[in-house]
């Protein structure tokens, strides 16, 4: 459907990403971050705006900056200034948001994703430090708008990006690369339903070989479900007003998450002044060469070194090891179980059956009622032949259930797989004995039949003999 | 630099003030007045000098993250002329 709607045409996407820095402290005062508290509980007289109340600026905030622009591959700026980004809104008590304007903390990087086509270089134009704004509740009261100042002044990393992506899905996959390299660096905690990371997405249309098109900004998306749904409807309607012979107006705009529309907040006619100048309050903020080298030696293994190293050391295929890697909570908990066990095997169970019971229970790795222990005992089980793979799903599920280790499941449950061959052989032999037809029709040629004695041994050993040696020793004695 | 009215109606528009008819004039005369008087140090040849944002010769003072809660929300809402359930109550600001 969206191709169809999009052929000919082609899509220009830039994003601006807010990401709260994971900081105990605002970025210009000491009060707290925590989400969820009580309103206004968390708002020093700096955060209100109160006269003569000055900023002074939080030490690791510079530092979980620096350390993403790091891992964004991008430059990073000894020198930096402070602006102020005049506006009047409710939610800001300043009247201007502390913001960089033209000297960033973080100039040009880049991050790679994973496209169709292969990989895929998008870049970074800059990162910077500013305030968030209070939350204005506009649903209370029919004739008020209620305020609340608790994240008034939490430091905030917006990450600008070039607009270098054409479809929603490279958006998608663009936000989530930063996410999970934030993650990893820890400079972000990347809950995008508390909104810790959020998404302003630029949009424009243009046929191929064309100027580019006119662009609008779709404000505050907090899902990787709503940047795709708003990027798809939003081109679809630029494509639709220019089909019919209209202009797109450059304009910022809200997606409906009901809807599934995009509708507009402000035209160009009132767009903003915001009259950036230095903030006086606010020295320039230096960086010594010494300082940013001690914090690159603090910047852990990340996504995309962390996939090669799985590739090399495990022979991962790259479809399975992006899978891992994406998460960091994943790619841990996979190194735990995989430490002296068969790497496939391992796979096809963390990212098949562990991840298809966090699905059914809409659980986080995290909070996974198997941990990497437990999910290393049942491995271990199956490799030293003790159980099948279809009986280990059984022992799973009632893991899950009970909370019991492997073993103690295996135990009372008398699940565990025959693998003694001589106890096998009696089992196939008194299958062979008690059919003699039957072996006399194969030996003619009736290949068919060996299922049959399979499935005869399997029955006589109540499913628990260990099938592949039961074919093989059917296999020999009829040879014979 | 020629401030117009035009000009000037933005400017009180953007900072929330609104301005009489009859104090445009006057207002505008004085604006011009002062941005005359600053223009002079267009004066100087700046070409060969780095902006500076500061003329103070110091570092950024920054501080450790450490969470000091030095007001309740009680506190801090007692100048609020409206307020609700610890919130700041304001004229609705979209319909």
């Amino acid at each position: 459907m969206v191709a169809q709607m999009i052929e000919g045409w082609n899509l220009v996407i830039g994003i601006e990403i807010h990401a709260q820095v994971n900081s105990k402290s605002k970025l210009f005062s000491s009060s707290p971050t925590d989400f969820g508290s009580k309103p206004n509980s968390q708002v020093s007289l700096i955060d209100a705006a109160m006269p003569g109340m000055l900023p002074v600026i939080n030490k690791f905030c510079i530092e979980q900056a620096v350390k993403s622009g790091i891992g964004l591959n991008a430059k990073i700026n000894k020198k930096s200034i402070f602006d102020r980004k005049n506006y009047f809104y409710q939610d800001l008590p300043q009247g201007y948001q502390i913001s960089q304007y033209k000297d960033p903390i973080v100039g040009e990087g880049f991050v790679e994703i994973e496209t169709e086509n292969g990989q895929k270089k998008i870049g970074v134009e800059r990162l910077h430090l500013e305030q968030d704004a209070g939350k204005s509740l506009h649903d209370q009261d029919p004739n008020f708008t209620f305020v609340d100042l608790n994240r008034s002044g939490i430091a905030l990393m917006e990450i600008v990006s070039k607009p270098d992506m054409s479809s929603p899905e490279e958006a998608v996959e663009y936000v989530r690369k930063v996410r999970s390299i934030l993650r990893y660096l820890g400079t972000c905690d990347g809950n995008m339903e508390q909104g810790s990371l959020r998404a302003d997405v630029n949009v424009s249309v243009n046929k191929p070989g064309n100027e580019l098109g006119t662009r609008c900004e779709i404000k505050n998306l907090n899902s990787f479900k709503f940047i795709h749904a708003a990027i798809v409807y939003e081109a679809k309607r630029q494509i639709k007003l220019i089909e019919q012979g209209e202009s797109v107006n450059q304009e910022t705009r809200l997606f409906n998450t009901q809807s599934g529309e995009t509708r507009s907040m402000r035209s160009k006619e009132d767009a903003h002044d915001y009259r950036y100048f230095p903030d006086p309050d606010l020295l320039p903020l230096t960086l010594d060469d010494d300082w940013i080298k001690g914090l690159q030696d603090t910047i852990p293994e990340l996504p995309d070194q962390i996939k090669e190293r799985f590739i090399n050391e495990y022979s991962l295929s790259s479809y399975d090891a992006n899978i891992i890697v994406s998460d960091k909570a994943t790619s841990e908990y996979f190194e735990d179980v995989v430490k002296n066990r068969n790497p496939k095997l391992v796979t096809t169970w963390v990212t098949g059956e562990l991840f298809s019971i966090l699905n059914k229970k809409n659980l986080i790795i995290e909070d996974s009622p198997i941990t990497s222990k437990q999910l290393g005992e049942l491995i271990d089980n199956i490799e030293n032949g003790k159980i099948s793979n279809r009986q280990a799903k059984e022992v799973l599920e009632e893991m899950c259930e009970s909370g019991k280790g492997a073993l103690e499941i295996i135990n009372e449950k008398g699940l565990s797989q025959i693998s003694d061959e001589n106890e096998i052989e009696s089992l196939v032999d008194n299958v062979l004995n008690s059919n003699p037809e039957n072996v006399k029709k194969y030996k003619n040629g009736k290949d068919k039949l060996f299922g049959f004695f399979v499935g005869e041994a399997m029955k006589l050993s109540k499913g628990k003999a260990n099938p592949k040696i039961v074919n093989d020793l059917i296999k020999k004695k009829l040879s014979q | 630099m020629e401030f117009d009215k035009k000009s000037l109606l933005k400017l009180g528009k953007l900072a929330r003030i609104s301005i009489s008819d009859d104090k445009l004039n006057n207002l505008s005369k004085d604006l011009n007045s002062i941005l005359e008087f600053v223009d002079q140090l267009k004066e100087i040849k700046t070409d060969q000098v780095d902006p500076t944002s500061n003329s103070l010769n110091q570092k950024l003072e920054v501080r450790d993250d450490k969470v000091d809660t030095k007001n309740s929300a009680e506190d801090i809402l007692e100048n609020a002329p409206e307020k609700e359930m610890d919130f700041f109550v304001v004229p609705k600001v979209i319909e």
